[in-house]
């Protein structure tokens, strides 16, 4: 068995608002190329166990990557995964939202299934864990950015 | 990638009274601050200020144009507030934007 990717951090904001930004607001910070086109004018997660997760390119076609099957906000997420991969393939992603306090939560990435893939699983595994790499900076980045101007007044 | 990500939130830009006037008034045109300022009952850098921050969620774009800079309307922002709707309500909303996209307009009556 390959050994699933597993990260850890902390991010200064509620669990509510770190899973809220993973899921609804995905759209705003999910990263344009990092998708099976390259240029996805949108991507979306959608809520609920069946949740499609896909990206819409400008020209309105639409190419799935993903399914919820486990929400349980704000604590727990898991979805199969199969960016760049046949459904056949998906792997397993399992995000943990541990509240630490009010405005602190520890955040547990699992990424496993690796398996699956047979013969492609090692190499598929560490271009995965350069792709978190380079997408997570962009999560952290929303967090404090919409936390930041959550419950402030819009105009001055 | 076509375009760097907005560093506002297009949520608080709409979550403003202002903000969403000046958005309705570029939706008839592209428009330079004066004119914008003076369809509006508020300061022009107040209309500055808000412009900034519209410009900064990605729903504005300004171009220079000789010495006056005009601003016009941007899909960028538009695109997070859609995954957001897409994702809550689904397919619901992929239904809507379907019909928006092939309702021929009625002509007027």
């Amino acid at each position: 068995m390959t050994a699933p990717l597993q990260m850890s951090f902390d991010v200064a904001c509620s669990a509510e608002h770190a899973f809220g930004v993973w899921t609804e607001r995905i759209g705003t910070w999910w990263p344009s190329d990092h998708t099976a086109t390259g240029q996805a004018e949108l991507v979306v997660l959608q809520s609920g166990i069946g949740g499609r997760i896909y990206e819409r390119t400008s020209d309105g076609v639409e190419h799935d990557w993903g399914e919820v099957t486990v929400w349980e906000p704000p604590t727990r997420l898991v979805y199969l995964w199969h960016l760049r991969r046949d459904r056949a393939d998906a792997t397993e992603v399992e995000i943990r939202f541990v509240a630490l306090d009010s405005t602190a939560t520890r955040i547990e990435i699992e990424h496993r299934g690796w398996e699956r893939l047979g013969n492609a699983a090692g190499e598929w595994r560490d271009r995965n864990r350069a792709g978190w790499q380079t997408l997570l900076p962009h999560y952290l980045a929303a967090i404090e950015k919409l936390a930041a101007t959550n419950g402030k007044e819009g105009s001055r | 990638m076509a375009q760097a990500p907005a560093a506002g939130d297009p949520f608080e830009a709409l979550g403003d009274a202002n903000r969403r006037e000046i958005l309705r008034l570029l939706s008839g045109g592209d428009k330079p601050v004066r004119e914008i300022a003076d369809a509006m009952t508020i300061s022009r850098p107040a209309v500055s200020r808000h412009l900034r921050l519209l410009k900064d969620a990605g729903m504005v774009t300004e171009e220079a144009r000789g010495t006056r800079r005009i601003y016009h309307l941007q899909e960028q922002g538009l695109h997070a507030v859609q995954a957001y709707l897409e994702g809550i309500w689904g397919d619901a909303a992929a239904r809507f934007r379907l019909l928006a996209e092939n309702t021929d307009q009625e002509p007027d009556r």
